[in-house]
């Protein structure tokens, strides 16, 4: 053990903690930094935890094992399988870490819209030759049939989810955009809420933002985007039913927004307007959001036998009597490929460079990188440039020969699929594994809500931790975990004028005028938002 | 000189049982461009419904329209009158190395691409090489269309609305879809960006003013050599006055004449006919 570790890690929990020798042990860990000790975000709640004994930390993860088997009951009533056990140590941002992020994400939001406008109208970026016309037709997502659609707001991105990682220096990078149907921000609230029944104590000593109040946002951004003569927006969320994995996450988000959960059988289309149908007749239906892919939308415009979505949905958003969210077509904004252009198209849509660079990334389709892909496969991340949950991902250092054949022949018949990436060393977090706490890998998915005026990220977001020891690999199909990411609120007024937007920094006493910037404090006003 | 034309086409489905509902699109309309200028079109249903017109990514005008009260036939009568001249051989003819410089490729890449109706073979691919030796991609044009005409002959019933170019070529037969999905995955399979046409075709050469004809719902190719033009490979002549084209895409997929979707008893396409009148 190294003398830093042993003077900073309590005897127990953090025995052997920063252990030299630990896989990826050039990953930046967000607790400790190996010279000067606990960074000020964690210092609070390594405090706290420090003195604690195994068996106090068993006894913890045995009350939120308790807490979430309880929710669990509500969850299986509703068809919920949840996915990732949640860890008992949070994970901490503090305000000016966030207020980068969050400008970051801010900004890829604003260029994106600009893009995906252009790209489902004029293409003025192809016409001006800043990115090759083949590299949007050949998108698996650009769906011809949303062209020439203009939602009444402008707002294509309702809902956006950006998963980032903090490299080896510790600076956050996109890893991927998510514009369709990004999923998870049940578990954000969820988490939080099963913290702060079980861990109040941790709350008392910290400022945290809250995460509760998304439905908030999100209503508000989707009232927003209804059509123009459209006084009372009637909002539905369209989910494809029980059987869908993020069936709960659609059922809270209804539940929250107050508004009605529906399938596609519950709603037509009639005269290019949308109607619900309910037990008082037919009721007109202004906006849509929902949680089915683009091609099940509407069979007259996809795929002619599904039955999930509603027939003549897209004409129906076309003539502008229906807006839907996020809107058709998004896939062409999160392809990986397009994703490798993100810093032209921030500089051709806003004039500026990136705040949150991208992971650097080899393009297959050009010959010259796909060059040095081919003969760097056993060092990089390969991963199909169409879609998510870590399908299809190679990851060279484990993969086998035969493997790695497997993956150069695929490459080779499809350069356009496929994307490449060092391995980056993602971030570590102290997670409970068995009586200690150990580093283990995390990312992060923020997510953001557009309502045309400001693009509001939640503060907070998805934190996912890979658990086997040395796995990178976070997705939940993976064996991974999520824990509660705390944003702090700025503690000193003094900095607020470096923050941009919704006063981050006012810490106010009356906080239920404010709940967003609100400390957390307690269960009561947790379980106050259910 | 030019010919003006009036174009009625009258087609649709007969159910087997009575249809509630139906959502439907309509590609029916004709275009202008610099050899054919549309004067005036209609479009009309039975039932009556409440079309909603727009423009598809295609260029094409789009009539949509659903039904919502119960009935066992739907009729689709699209109407227009159009100018159409002779469309000589462009006067450029681009190179090869001008139709495969990367400038080219990027621009047409969706007239290129493979797709369900217009698949990559082998064979297919090694014939129309052997079709190029010598010859300039616009004489390339020529010549595969005449291979086609004279591969396939001309017969209903053998291919469906689905059929592939294999499929029709592995036939021997096919109609005029058939002919242009053979042509397209020629044409591509040497490089030269080529289009599907969906049109009209009057049939008598010779026809008086006033004399109303059997027209067809006809298909053609347009290849791009420097300029686009258009050929047609099912009666190996060139596009002329009888010729009135309404859209163009990468396949019959994206300018698909009348497609929907309805609840209720199975569907047959009643008699399609197009009245072609020579007015000028």
């Amino acid at each position: 053990m190294s003398p830093a570790s042993s003077r900073l890690a309590g005897p127990q929990l953090f025995a052997g903690y920063l252990d030299p020798r630990r896989p990826h042990a050039g990953a930046y860990d967000e607790m400790f930094d190996p010279v000067d000790g606990v960074r000020t975000a964690y210092k609070r709640l390594h405090d706290s935890l420090e003195p604690l004994q195994p068996a106090d930390l068993t006894t913890r993860a045995e009350a939120l094992d308790r807490a979430l088997v309880d929710q669990g009951i509500t969850f299986s009533l509703s068809g919920q399988e949840r996915p990732f056990p949640l860890d008992l140590v949070p994970r901490v941002i503090t305000a000016s870490e966030w207020s980068r992020l969050e400008r970051g994400i801010v900004q890829r939001v604003r260029a994106l819209e600009a893009f995906l406008a252009d790209i489902y109208g004029e293409q003025q970026i192809v016409a001006d030759g800043v990115l090759p016309r083949r590299l949007i037709t050949s998108c698996e997502h650009f769906h011809r049939q949303a062209a020439g659609i203009a939602p009444p707001n402008g707002v294509r991105i309702h809902v956006a989810g950006i998963d980032v990682v903090r490299d080896e220096q510790g600076d956050f990078r996109v890893l991927e955009d998510n514009l369709r149907s990004p999923s998870g921000v049940s578990y954000v609230m969820e988490n939080r809420r099963t913290m702060a029944r079980v861990f109040p104590d941790l709350f008392a000593k910290h400022r945290v933002r809250a995460v509760g109040d998304y439905a908030v946002h999100l209503l508000r951004a989707l009232r927003a985007a209804a059509p123009p003569g459209a006084t009372d927006p009637n909002v539905v969320v369209l989910t494809p039913g029980v059987y869908n994995s993020a069936y709960f996450e659609h059922s809270l988000l209804a539940r929250q927004m107050g508004v009605e959960l529906v399938e596609g059988r519950d709603l037509f289309a009639r005269n290019n307007v949308i109607y619900l149908r309910t037990t008082e007749g037919e009721q007109r239906v202004d906006v849509i959001y929902r949680r089915i892919d683009d091609e099940f939308l509407d069979p007259v415009q996809f795929e002619p036998d599904s039955v999930l979505g509603v027939a003549g949905l897209v004409n129906a958003a076309r003539a502008g009597n229906v807006v839907i969210a996020n809107a058709i077509g998004n896939g062409v904004g999160d392809d990986k490929l397009v994703y490798t252009y993100l810093p032209e198209i921030l500089k051709y849509y806003l004039g500026e460079t990136p705040l949150l660079p991208n992971v650097d990334t080899f393009r297959c389709w050009l010959p010259a990188e796909q060059a040095e892909v081919l003969d760097r496969l056993d060092e990089l991340v390969t991963k199909p440039v169409e879609g998510s949950g870590g399908y299809g991902i190679v990851f060279g250092p484990d993969a086998s020969p035969k493997e790695l054949a497997a993956q150069r022949r695929r490459i080779r018949a499809n350069p356009r699929g496929w994307i490449a990436q060092p391995v980056v060393q993602l971030s570590t977090v102290p997670t409970k594994v068995g009586e200690r706490l150990q580093p283990r890998h995390v990312d992060l998915r923020p997510f953001a809500v557009n309502d045309g005026d400001s693009v509001f990220v939640l503060p907070g977001g998805l934190t996912r931790v890979a658990i086997p020891e040395g796995s990178l690999i976070v997705n939940s199909s993976q064996g991974g975990g999520s824990k509660d990411t705390w944003v702090l609120a700025q503690r000193a007024s003094g900095e607020d004028a470096e923050l941009r937007g919704r006063g981050l920094g006012a810490v106010k006493s009356d906080e239920a005028s404010t709940p967003e910037q609100g400390p957390e404090l307690n269960l009561a006003q947790q379980q106050q938002q259910q | 000189m030019n010919w003006r034309l009036r174009v009625v086409h009258t087609t649709g489905y007969r159910y087997a049982t009575a249809v509630t509902q139906s959502y439907n699109e309509a590609r029916l309309t004709p275009r202008s461009d610099d050899r054919q200028n549309l004067m005036v079109s209609r479009l009309e249903t039975v039932p009556a419904a409440r079309g909603y017109r727009y423009t598809d990514y295609w260029g094409t005008e789009v009539n949509a329209f659903d039904l919502h009260t119960p009935h066992t036939e739907l009729k689709v009568v699209a109407a227009s009158v159009v100018e159409t001249a002779e469309q000589p051989l462009p006067a450029v003819d681009a190179t090869w190395s001008d139709v495969r410089a990367p400038e080219s490729v990027d621009k047409y890449a969706e007239y290129l691409e493979w797709t369900t109706y217009v698949p990559k073979h082998r064979e297919l691919g090694a014939v129309a090489r052997s079709l190029r030796k010598g010859r300039t991609p616009q004489e390339t044009v020529l010549v595969v269309s005449k291979w086609v005409h004279d591969t396939l002959k001309y017969q209903r019933g053998t291919t469906g609305v689905h059929s592939s170019a294999v499929d029709a070529w592995q036939a021997g037969e096919g109609v005029c879809q058939d002919y242009a999905h053979l042509t397209l995955a020629m044409l591509r399979a040497v490089g030269i960006p080529a289009r599907y046409v969906s049109g009209y075709l009057h049939t008598k050469p010779d026809a008086a003013v006033g004399e109303t004809v059997v027209g067809e719902s006809h298909a053609w190719v347009e290849a791009w050599t420097g300029d686009w033009w258009g050929f047609d490979p099912t009666n190996d002549i060139p596009i002329a006055h009888r010729h009135v084209w309404v859209a163009t895409g990468r396949d019959y997929g994206d300018v698909s004449p009348l497609k929907g979707i309805y609840s209720g008893g199975a569907a047959t396409a009643i008699e399609v006919t197009v009245d072609m009148t020579r007015l000028a």
